[in-house]
């Protein structure tokens, strides 16, 4: 198989992959009672209507006295026209809430995403380079630590320590304040700080075993006996080498920690992002915000398993397209 | 490893050979047998014969209504007396072997104990300690030998010294805003988590080694299809997904547990498909297979204890996964709000965190040491049990 059939077959495997989730997300909102028909129900009741008739006539405005098979296909349509509906609580269009809600998901995602990714392998392979010394023993200790601390437990503690006895940073997150000021910065930093320290140590767990197997490899004594500088040898010879195992599992970890950490952070340092968007839909039964949150959500991990997986066949030379 | 003695071969388990037939069971399936019967009829006449309300255990004595998570619970914690601990006792040479590998782990060791600690605590402590009840009157205790301003609480059940309330042994890690006992909310959750963990163990391995081995020894499309649907069950947002469960039709701890293990076991099923696919190129399976084993036998005997070492490794590391789902929605005032698990406790003291820290602090170090203890078990289990990732080590 060649690379570009390979891409293809792999972009159209991502897209039956969302077709299947979005099919069950789909199901399983049909097969419940649709809220809005018992509200108008309800509300007919209370004003000495008929409820049935009032039911039927909130089920014939929403289109839900269709056969379900239609009702699916205009589901998908709208789902991959990005046609997501009205959000009831928000009082605008529920690609627009998710938008809002994403540009302050960023915000502090970006940095998470970046340092995560720099200073993991790094302090990793560092660790490697000095095995059973202080050095290794402190960063397995952190690294234990920052996997074991639950996020939101640790950012409620952090809040309180510098949002309320130090008052470095506000309790609730200020939106007034510009992206890219030193204000800006040192609010996001401390939900930054719970979130790298909760992601970073599987990655240096990770990178300092792989790196381990290639210290006393045959090109690294080489590479020794050659008088290559200590940075240089481990930054060509053992980085790079290291960088392919731990990127299969690098973009897989990092969405996981994204889906939950983005709601326990935002909810508890008062981000209005992306997860505190889903969490205020599902209070205030907003059934068309909830499940274009829970939409967007999943389109971003079947794209960023997507991407993973296309980077890792460029990067690595070695693997063939035959054995995936 | 010149000191260890060499292997022996003179002692062959015969009946453990020649046990054909199906109805020749096991100590391990008899034992197992009779203690899940008498369950399974307890639990048919709950659910058949008593009517709603009335207790489970009431015609014997105590009010204790037992759910369908607490039958699930026994029945797991069976199937780990019978076919891990028991199995421990009847081959004390290899327990032997494991126990000096694991002990050269010291956190481990200490992690082992604490896992035994909340083990035996949420087994146990609901017997002796019962569940935390509200009393408005004497909420925000102190935990003992702590002290908190008097404004705070309303009626202080320990001795008032310069306007400040001290802590008593009533109330060893102090009471909630409800008045809520700390430390027994504390032995509840336990009770709680190992449920989460045990249960949630069972079905990911049952499906996970199920699937996998049905899905290398069918082959060809059946099996590209198999392991496709993994992929999918792999990339599920499972949070959202409950999160959408929870909010169509709410959801209790028994969905919680069947929501998570039901999308987590696709690491294991991958796992064991590629471990049973290497070793049935093996010698010693086909030995075993012209030797006349079905494949049944192969998988339960060869396939299964070679792989088990990386399924447990994997199974350790999976547990906390759950814990922590199951705090944070508790945390988020999602959860079951019926039960006393530890996320309850830490979203119940999150208002009164400036000046009655005790009430988030005490499980959420539980939670963290618990969590934290999987992980360093999960490590040096990968050591022990695993001899050939020793020999790469050396």
């Amino acid at each position: 198989m060649g690379f570009g059939r390979y891409v293809t077959a792999r972009v159209l495997w991502a897209g039956v992959v969302s077709l299947i989730i979005t099919t069950i997300t789909f199901l399983l909102v049909s097969a419940a009672p649709n809220p809005s028909v018992q509200e108008a129900a309800t509300q007919a009741a209370l004003q000495g209507g008929d409820p049935a008739e009032a039911a039927e006539r909130a089920r014939e405005l929403r289109g839900l006295d269709q056969p379900l098979y239609v009702r699916y296909m205009d589901f998908i349509e709208s789902v991959y026209t990005f046609d997501w509906g009205w959000s009831r609580s928000r009082s605008q269009p529920v690609t627009e809430a998710l938008g809002q809600g994403l540009y302050y998901t960023a915000q502090y995602s970006v940095p998470w995403t970046v340092l995560t990714v720099l200073i993991g392998p790094l302090v990793g392979v560092y660790s490697a380079a000095n095995m059973y010394s202080w050095k290794d023993h402190a960063a397995t200790g952190f690294a234990f630590f920052g996997y074991a601390i639950p996020n939101f437990f640790f950012g409620i503690i952090l809040l309180l320590i510098f949002g309320v006895w130090l008052e470095v940073i506000p309790v609730v997150y200020n939106t007034d304040v510009a992206v890219f000021s030193a204000q800006n910065a040192v609010q996001l930093s401390i939900p930054v700080f719970v979130l790298v320290t909760g992601s970073i140590g599987g990655i240096m767990r990770v990178s300092r075993n792989e790196s381990a197997e290639f210290q006393n490899a045959e090109f690294m004594k080489t590479a020794k006996a050659k008088g290559v500088s200590p940075i240089r040898a481990y930054a060509y010879h053992v980085m790079r080498p290291t960088l392919v195992p731990l990127s299969t599992t690098l973009v897989g970890q990092l969405l996981a920690l994204f889906l939950g950490s983005s709601l326990l952070v935002e909810v508890v340092f008062g981000i209005p992002g992306i997860g505190r968007v889903t969490y205020n839909a599902l209070i205030a039964q907003d059934t068309n915000l909830l499940l274009g949150s829970t939409l967007a959500f999943t389109f971003i991990a079947v794209i960023g398993n997507l991407l993973e997986d296309l980077v890792f066949t460029v990067l690595d030379p070695r693997i063939s397209y035959d054995d995936r | 490893m010149a000191t260890q003695k060499p292997e022996r071969f003179d002692q062959v388990d015969w009946a453990e050979i020649s046990r054909s037939r199906w109805f020749d069971l096991s100590i391990n399936s008899i034992g197992m047998l009779a203690t899940a019967l008498p369950l399974l009829i307890v639990a048919l006449y709950d659910w058949q014969i008593l009517d709603e309300r009335t207790p489970t255990l009431e015609p014997v004595g105590p009010a204790w209504d037992v759910g369908t998570v607490d039958y699930l619970f026994i029945f797991t914690l069976l199937l780990f007396a019978f076919y891990i601990v028991l199995p421990l006792f009847q081959n004390p040479r290899r327990t032997k072997y494991y126990w000096r590998e694991f002990k050269r782990n010291r956190p481990a060791v200490v992690s082992l104990g604490w896992l035994a600690v909340v083990f035996v605590g949420g087994i146990f402590g609901p017997f002796f300690i019962s569940a935390p009840e509200q009393s408005i009157l004497t909420g925000y205790q102190p935990p003992v030998f702590l002290s908190v301003e008097q404004s705070y609480v309303s009626t202080c059940v320990g001795d008032i010294v310069g306007g400040q309330c001290q802590g008593t042994w009533q109330h060893p890690l102090g009471t909630t805003a409800g008045g809520k006992d700390v430390f027994a909310g504390i032995v509840h959750g336990m009770t709680i988590s190992m449920q989460i963990g045990f249960i949630t163990t069972t079905i990911v391995a049952t499906v996970g080694i199920t699937f996998g081995t049905v899905s290398a020894y069918a082959g060809g499309w059946v099996d590209e299809l198999m392991m496709r649907f993994v992929d999918i069950v792999l990339s599920f947002p499972t949070l959202l997904m409950f999160l959408l469960i929870l909010y169509i039709y709410g959801a209790g701890l028994g969905m919680f547990i069947l929501v998570f293990a039901a999308f987590a076991w696709g690491g294991t099923a991958r796992y064991v498909r590629s471990k049973s696919l290497s070793i049935s190129e093996e010698e010693f399976i086909k030995a075993n297979r012209i030797s006349g084993a079905s494949t049944y036998r192969v998988v339960r005997r060869h396939v299964v204890p070679n792989a088990a070492s990386s399924i447990i490794t994997q199974l350790t590391l999976l547990i906390p996964g759950f814990l922590l789902a199951e705090a944070q929605l508790a945390f988020l005032g999602l959860g079951d709000s019926t039960i006393p698990s530890w996320g309850q406790l830490i979203s119940a003291g999150r208002s009164d965190l400036s000046f009655a820290p005790w009430i988030v602090l005490a499980p959420g170090m539980v939670l963290f040491l618990t969590i934290l203890a999987f992980n360093f078990l999960g490590d040096a289990l990968l050591d022990a049990l695993n001899p050939e990732a020793e020999a790469e080590n050396a």
